[in-house]
């Protein structure tokens, strides 16, 4: 076996191990970097996870009970719905907006609201609220 | 009388020549090695005792030897040639690396990427002593100080060659405190061996844990994807242990699976040391150019750190670029004790082991590369 150093260029040598070395090199020098920045990811992700409006989910998530105890809170929340609709409204225009509003039972609610006098039929499936 | 001179004839005993009894010894001496000195018994033992299976002479065409068709040690050796027990054992290892360490420390993960310099500079090497380019790549392998992965690369590139680079690079593997420690201690001053790293780093997150395989896996086959036969069942084998959630399956891959997977590779792999096959000129060649792969991937991962410390102002202990070699964790080992003979306080093993878990990636990227080369 003699050594030859023509052998390497010949065989391409020089080029297979500087890019190969610069290949390993470069690739384990992104991945370093990244889990470097690994933690700060996950938690800015984390961060944006808390911020999300869970407060705001939170009433919606109220119980049927304190619906039925609290009736006037109740109308207060239905009628700023109404606000844009005018005097007469129709009442699958306001399930929709409280069922987009996530307000809990819509369909119950609105039917509380009827059964206790609060929405009052104004003929051609029209409502309008009782003190209006 | 002449039944019995024609089985005396067709016994090992008639047929042994030097070379059978020379290999016998070598299988011995592993055994020795593994069972007195307890290097690298894990694979050693069945390695030596598989050299010593391969090499009792035996009558030809009987279908009983390793590279005969239709022998159980050929179907066993299959494992080997296509490659399947290398990723065997990368499942397990993933599922028993705990990569923390290296999470906690990413720089140190350059370290793992310098160490795999030797394996280039013996590709060079061996293409001048006059290898194929096949063969100086499979040679060069050694140089990653990773077994199996020396086995995949020669298995795929120059099958002839799998019996002496395995044993040359599971040889050096098991002579770690032998030949790391003086280029070490060459190649670094006192003071810089008495460098302390900081014992306290940032908590290590599970979600980061479990982020990594996925990062990993997709970063380094997209980069070689000629890795993906190694890389994908060691990532696969980690996720599995840091997910938490299949106990059973990475308790398996790192027990049962990886050691029937190793027992089988040591046993072909010594029994394909078939005297008639092994000792060749180019056998020779390939412990020597073993040899030099090794000292300069340990003396690269040395000088690297030097390097990276002319730049960083918490500087880093330049031993730890020897633990860059992906021999794990027996080089992570040797750096702890080098720094300790200096100064019994200076724990080094948990950052030599981010290095360490560094080239054990770095090696599998670098066959996945040396492989596309080859057959691009």
């Amino acid at each position: 076996m003699i050594f030859d150093l023509s052998r390497i260029a010949a065989n391409n040598g020089w080029a297979m191990a500087l890019t190969g070395a610069i290949l390993v090199l470069l690739g384990l020098s992104l991945l370093s970097l990244i889990i470097s920045q690994l933690h700060k990811i996950l938690g800015f992700f984390e961060k944006q996870a808390k911020s999300l409006p869970v407060e705001e989910i939170k009433p919606a998530q109220a119980s049927h009970a304190d619906l039925f105890n609290d009736l006037e809170a109740t109308v207060t929340l239905y009628q700023s719905l109404t606000a844009g609709l005018g005097e007469r409204f129709d009442l699958a225009q306001l399930y929709r907006l409280a069922h987009k509003d996530q307000l809990p039972h819509p369909h119950l609610t609105l039917r509380t609201l009827r059964e206790n006098g609060f929405l009052i039929a104004s003929g051609d499936g029209m409502f309008s609220w009782k003190n209006a | 009388m002449e039944l019995a001179l024609d089985f005396l004839k067709n016994t090992g005993f008639a047929m042994a020549d030097w070379r059978y009894l020379m290999m016998i010894l070598v299988g011995i001496l592993f055994c020795y090695l593994s069972i007195a000195k307890k290097y690298e018994p894990l694979l050693l033992l069945p390695i030596g005792f598989g050299i010593i299976i391969g090499n009792i002479p035996f009558f030809k065409g009987f279908g009983l030897g390793i590279y005969e068709n239709n022998s159980v040690l050929h179907y066993l050796y299959f494992g080997v040639t296509s490659g399947l027990y290398p990723s065997i054992v990368f499942l397990g290892l993933g599922a028993m690396t705990d990569f923390s360490s290296m999470l906690a420390r990413p720089k140190l993960m350059l370290l793992g990427a310098a160490a795999q310099m030797g394996i280039y500079f013996t590709l060079l090497s061996a293409l001048a002593l006059g290898f194929d380019p096949k063969e100086s790549a499979s040679v060069a392998i050694i140089g990653g100080a990773d077994g199996p992965t020396s086995i995949f690369l020669t298995a795929k590139l120059a099958p002839h060659l799998i019996g002496p680079v395995a044993i040359a690079a599971y040889s050096y593997m098991a002579l770690i405190p032998i030949i790391q420690p003086p280029i070490m201690r060459l190649l670094t001053t006192r003071q810089e061996r008495l460098i302390r790293m900081p014992d306290t780093e940032r908590h290590v997150s599970r979600k980061e844990l479990v982020f990594f395989p996925v990062v990993g896996v997709l970063l380094c086959c997209f980069l070689a994807p000629a890795s993906i036969p190694l890389l994908g069942p060691f990532f696969l084998g980690n996720i599995l242990k840091v997910s938490g959630v299949v106990d059973r399956l990475a308790k398996t891959a790192s027990s049962a699976v990886i050691d029937t997977a190793t027992i089988f590779l040591g046993f072909t792999v010594g029994a394909s040391t078939q005297a008639d096959v092994f000792i060749t000129p180019k056998a020779l060649g390939i412990f020597f150019l073993g040899s030099i792969a090794f000292s300069i991937a340990t003396a690269s991962g040395v000088l690297f750190a030097k390097i990276m410390n002319l730049f960083l102002k918490e500087k880093i202990n330049p031993l730890l670029g020897a633990a860059g070699v992906s021999a794990v964790p027996g080089s992570a080992r040797e750096v702890h004790l080098t720094a300790q003979k200096e100064d019994p306080g200076n724990y080094l093993l948990m950052h030599a082991m981010a290095c360490n878990a560094s080239g054990v990636i770095g090696s599998a990227i670098c066959a996945g590369i040396l492989w596309s080369f080859m057959m691009g």
